[in-house]
């Protein structure tokens, strides 16, 4: 997955536009990202990538960036790659 | 994994309070918006509210009581009563003494309390089903919960959520050779007690003058995560070891804990809605004592001529998950009542 097809993802999630994000938006800034958003980002991070955090990890997710940290750690996307039109 | 032999459901009886708290109409802590989020997410419309004179054992007790009537079990019959409860009357005694006498039932009755919440359900069936093996004749497992007693009106990660209930289970030693083994499946992690805690009440810190440390405190994500940890590889610990497939379960009875949770451990697992019974809209989250409500709320399509197979799934404070693979047979008594405590003596 490329950086532009995660953040189309992450903004799917939190009822955003994707030209509004980028890695450096923070977590205050999404006004859906609340507890009951975090939920529903560790649910999809499981149900869509079979990705289950360490609760260490969760404590950390304070913006954008981080989710894109996760996504990259675990192999689901790769920062160089380029969307295929 | 452990198996026990040798047990059989007599009956079982839950008892919820009568008043009814519907989340939309009467919460004056949030805006619509935030309840219907909220409310849409866990899946809970009302709850029953114990009110402040109504204790865990007030229900039970009525369960029991009504259960042992239906059964006829004579009160000496009676061997051993577990009371599984994070809401007891007192720090002392166990709420079970009290329970003993309130039930009328002999000394030569053991009588101990269980202090878990959303697991407490398998273990207390454990308890008594191990009890039963080693030569006790019949066990009543009471499990109470009145979390709206404990919740934060003002935080609504648990005050839309929570609902009281208690229950009385009857189990007794089957005929030999006309019970299934049964499965059991029992886990603790320590280390994140403090993900759902009541802080202040106890001997660690008996006094506090913020009231707030009286209440639960709950960290939704991390229980969440754990949730999508342990309990798909419960589930599968328990088929894998008893040897069995999904199809070969009738009903997968989830501690009621949040719709959100359970459908996507549903959806994980491959699990069949229509196998996963869910209580939330109208009772909420009622801690363990949610699965034996689930037994007599869930509608059940029970057989007349065989046994229903049950993989019970209990998870949450401690942190400790569970789980019990039993079988529930036709003649197994399922009752429910509602306790108006207006009009009740207690």
């Amino acid at each position: 997955m490329t950086q532009e097809e995660a953040l189309r993802w992450i903004a799917g999630l939190f009822y955003e536009t994707p030209e509004c994000l980028t890695p450096d938006t923070a977590r205050a800034d999404i006004e859906a990202w609340d507890s009951l958003g975090t939920l529903s980002l560790l649910a999809s991070l499981d149900s869509d990538f079979g990705i289950v955090l360490p609760d260490e990890e969760i404590q950390d997710l304070k913006k954008v960036g981080d989710i894109l940290l996760i996504l990259q750690r675990n192999g689901k996307l790769d920062l160089e790659a380029q969307v295929v039109e | 994994m452990v198996k026990t032999s040798g047990a059989r459901f007599a009956g079982i009886c839950t008892c919820v309070p009568a008043t009814t708290f519907h989340n939309l109409t009467d919460t004056v802590e949030f805006s619509e918006q935030e309840i219907r989020k909220v409310t849409g997410l866990a899946g809970v419309d009302s709850r029953r509210l114990a009110g402040e004179s109504v204790c865990s054992s007030d229900l039970c007790a009525a369960a029991a009581q009504k259960l042992l009537n239906r059964l006829g079990w004579a009160p000496d019959s009676i061997n051993a009563l577990i009371m599984v409860t994070q809401t007891p009357d007192y720090i002392l005694p166990s709420t079970s003494c009290v329970l003993h006498h309130r039930l009328g039932l002999d000394d030569r009755c053991a009588a101990f309390d269980v202090g878990l919440g959303c697991s407490g359900y398998p273990y207390g069936i454990w308890l008594a089903a191990m009890m039963l093996q080693g030569g006790m004749r019949r066990v009543l497992v009471l499990h109470g919960e009145t979390p709206t007693r404990f919740a934060d009106r003002a935080d609504r990660s648990v005050s839309l959520l929570f609902g009281d209930a208690g229950s009385a289970t009857a189990l007794e030693a089957a005929e030999p050779g006309r019970a299934a083994d049964w499965h059991f499946a029992l886990h603790t992690d320590g280390s994140a007690y403090g993900a759902m805690i009541i802080e202040s009440g106890g001997f660690r810190n008996r006094f506090s003058e913020d009231a707030r440390r009286y209440c639960v405190q709950m960290d939704g994500a991390r229980i969440f995560n754990f949730t999508i940890k342990r309990v798909p590889a419960l589930i599968e610990e328990t088929l894998c070891g008893a040897g069995i497939t999904v199809d070969e379960v009738d009903y997968f009875i989830f501690h009621q804990s949040n719709q959100f949770i359970m459908k996507h451990v549903c959806t994980k697992q491959g699990l069949p809605l229509d196998k996963v019974p869910i209580i939330l809209k109208e009772f909420g989250n009622t801690g363990g004592a949610s699965i034996p409500l689930t037994f007599t709320e869930g509608g059940l399509k029970r057989p007349a001529d065989r046994a229903l197979r049950l993989l019970l799934l209990g998870y949450g404070v401690g942190l400790s998950w569970g789980s019990a693979l039993v079988e529930l047979d036709p003649k197994a008594i399922l009752e429910s009542m509602e306790l108006d405590h207006a009009k009740e003596k207690l």
